[in-house]
């Protein structure tokens, strides 16, 4: 019985020491690259937040798909900070230091990056924010590249039209929040477009109704009205007045439930924008396709943007190498970049390299973008 | 300052005033039946307005139809939460503190809820008369809002005739303001306050139905719709549907004349303060004192 008991106990040995050795002889499951996606998916950035994620989600899908970064998968991790910056701080210090992730793709709005670059960029943590440049303090951080346009520039995209358009008078209905920040910037851009605001209102962000600034806009009866804002109730507001002075919106305002609520009022709108789904550039088949494959639905310049974060980081860790420190990796990403939504320079002061040509031009026809054959800067 | 200007300004601020008007008498129906302050009363709004969407673009039932679908929805969401919560919390011998926080509660459940059901995106339902509007002088006014202060001044009077000329109405007014004596007079005091949440849900989806083609619905429109509400019925004397008619006009008028009067972003400061001032000059309420008892 002994000597039965100590073969036993002889074979469950070497049975553990073979099961040991196989596990040591396997090659380890290849780690993947953990990044953080740190998106307003609640609160009022939720417009912009939910279609980001969409678009950071099914680029992570195909990159893993195309068997990873350098043999690794790239794991995103999703945080949402409710529209909220002191959320996104504390949201952000847990990607950072619990999950030590290697690049934050987000946030979704200017406080919440303006409140965490200046931790990422000290860590050397690459943050890709669906923002533009904003204060002066941004331009020290060249560890934060901005995927979307300042606001200045979107003035400016704006006014473009409407000087080439032959507009001189332009009334403008902004909201209280994402567009006063574009009015800061326009309201000093008026001369050099030899534009006059005829007439200038604003609106709580939260509106549900702005027909009486419509109609001291209308009063001033100017050559269009430009609204910036995302929500569609001055819209339609304008359109229950009666104004037939062409609408010329931001791409912020540009997404089909904000069509969809805007009713009838939606047509003759004019985005500047970038993505057109219905008539995709070149440079942005690949992503509508398998936007709408993934979906079911068209996606809007936040969804490009959500998924060219995704490409521009995992072009960058391929670059780098297996395991790249912070500083090697930001420069990695520091480069030009052909996404969907539009053509990346990281390499420029705004950190982003976003240009006037860079827009396009739709109007809405029956609840679908047309693209305007039109580009800024061209005329004069 | 044009005339015209001018008259679209009250327009607008008429139209707005019934829109807060339709949430404030919920919230007066049910105060005045159960003494509840309920403050999710735009949720009723949104579940109408959601239910009537999906009733026609789902169920594709006619626009009447799903209007009285979603109208029935709203007022039985009324009374399954009489039943579910309230009358639990009564036994119990819940304080009128314990009601608020409830209704509170249930204002963020049911958004939760129209989320999760309906989804994000906001939603229009097609106007009375079409996307048409009639040009009164130099303003114009949409023709569905036309429709929509004729319905709400219908829902005033015929409330006004309940609780005054109706037994059922008068039993309903006696059963919140002393129960033991309703009872003691043979009344039903806990099928009352039934029937007094089943009248507000309706009432307010009735509001969202009415709302949705003009201002657009969502999971999340509920709680704004609650607070404007809210302060048409007190303006009005928080007992009182024709009150808070009286309240949602001022509050809808002093909105839109401050933005002519003063620089928009202004807008709220003025008309707020302006509410402050008048509560100061009337506590009772637009229709003082004796407003507060009438229907």
């Amino acid at each position: 019985m002994n000597i039965v008991r100590k073969q036993l106990a002889a074979a469950a040995v070497l049975a553990l020491a073979g099961a040991a050795g196989l596990a040591q002889a396997q090659p380890k499951a290849a780690e993947p690259y953990r990044v953080g996606a740190l998106l307003s998916v609640t609160g009022g950035l939720a417009v912009a937040g939910l279609p980001e994620r969409e678009g950071v989600l099914l680029a992570q899908k195909v990159v893993n798909a195309r068997g990873g970064i350098n043999g690794r998968p790239l794991e995103i991790l999703l945080e949402d900070d409710a529209s909220n910056p002191d959320s996104a701080v504390s949201k952000a210090n847990a990607l950072l230091h619990t999950h030590k992730v290697i690049a934050i793709i987000g946030p979704s709005a200017i406080a919440q990056t303006v409140a965490i670059g200046g931790t990422t960029q000290s860590m050397k943590v690459p943050l890709l924010a669906f923002t533009g440049l904003g204060p002066p303090v941004e331009r020290e951080r060249t560890c934060v590249m901005h995927m979307t346009p300042s606001q200045e520039l979107n003035a400016r995209a704006m006014l473009s039209y409407a000087r080439d358009t032959g507009y001189k008078r332009v009334g403008v209905l902004h909201d209280s929040g994402y567009g006063q920040v574009i009015w800061n910037s326009m309201k000093t851009l008026g001369g050099e477009y030899g534009i006059d605001f005829a007439q200038v209102e604003k609106y709580e962000l939260t509106t549900t109704d702005a027909t009486t600034q419509a109609a001291k806009v209308k009063a001033a009866n100017p050559d269009a009205v430009l609204i910036l804002g995302t929500s569609p109730a001055p819209f339609r507001n304008v359109r229950q007045l009666k104004m037939t002075q062409p609408v010329i919106a931001t791409h912020a305002s540009s997404t089909y439930e904000n069509i969809k609520a805007m009713g009838e009022a939606a047509d003759n709108v004019i985005h500047a924008e970038f993505l057109v789904a219905e008539d995709p550039l070149p440079q942005q088949k690949e992503f509508v396709e398998a936007f709408q494959k993934e979906y079911g639905k068209l996606p809007k310049n936040f969804a490009a943007a959500g998924w060219d974060s995704v490409m521009v980081l995992a072009a960058a860790l391929k670059d780098a190498g297996p395991n790249p420190s912070g500083d090697k990796l930001c420069a990695a990403v520091r480069r030009v970049h052909q996404g969907a939504m539009t053509r990346y320079d990281f390499t420029a002061p705004d950190m982003g390299g976003f240009i006037l040509g860079g827009y396009t031009y739709s109007k809405l026809v029956g609840g679908r973008y047309t693209r305007l054959d039109y580009k800024a800067g061209a005329a004069k | 300052m044009s005339i015209g200007l001018l008259e679209q300004a009250v327009l607008s601020g008429i139209t707005n005033g019934f829109i807060y008007a339709l949430i404030g008498i919920g919230i007066a129906v049910i105060f005045k039946g159960s003494r509840i302050v309920n403050a999710m009363q735009g949720e009723f709004a949104v579940v109408g307005a959601l239910i009537t969407v999906f009733a026609m673009q789902a169920a594709r039932m006619p626009y009447p139809v799903a209007i009285v679908a979603g109208v029935l929805v709203g007022a039985l969401s009324g009374a399954v939460i009489d039943v579910l919560f309230v009358r639990p919390m009564t036994r119990r011998g819940a304080s009128e503190e314990s009601f608020l926080l409830l209704t509170i509660g249930l204002s963020f459940t049911l958004a939760a809820g129209a989320l999760y059901f309906g989804g994000r995106d906001s939603h229009l339902l097609p106007g009375f008369g079409g996307q048409g509007v009639i040009e009164i002088l130099q303003a114009t006014l949409p023709v569905h809002a036309a429709w929509l202060i004729v319905v709400a001044t219908a829902v005033v009077i015929a409330l006004r005739l309940f609780y005054t000329r109706t037994l059922l109405g008068l039993s309903m007014s006696a059963a919140a303001s002393d129960a033991d004596g309703a009872t003691s007079t043979g009344i039903d005091v806990g099928r009352m306050r039934l029937l007094t949440f089943l009248l507000g849900g309706g009432i307010g989806a009735i509001a969202g139905v009415l709302v949705t083609p003009l201002i657009s619905m969502n999971y999340q429109m509920g709680i704004g719709l609650t607070l404007k509400g809210f302060a048409a019925a007190i303006l009005g004397g928080l007992t009182n549907p024709l009150g808070a008619l009286f309240g949602g006009l001022a509050l809808g008028l002093l909105e839109s004349l401050a933005v002519v009067g003063f620089p928009s972003g202004y807008r709220d400061v003025v008309a707020l303060s302006l509410l402050v001032v008048i509560m100061i000059v009337m506590p009772n309420g637009l229709l003082g004192r004796a407003g507060r008892r009438g229907g």
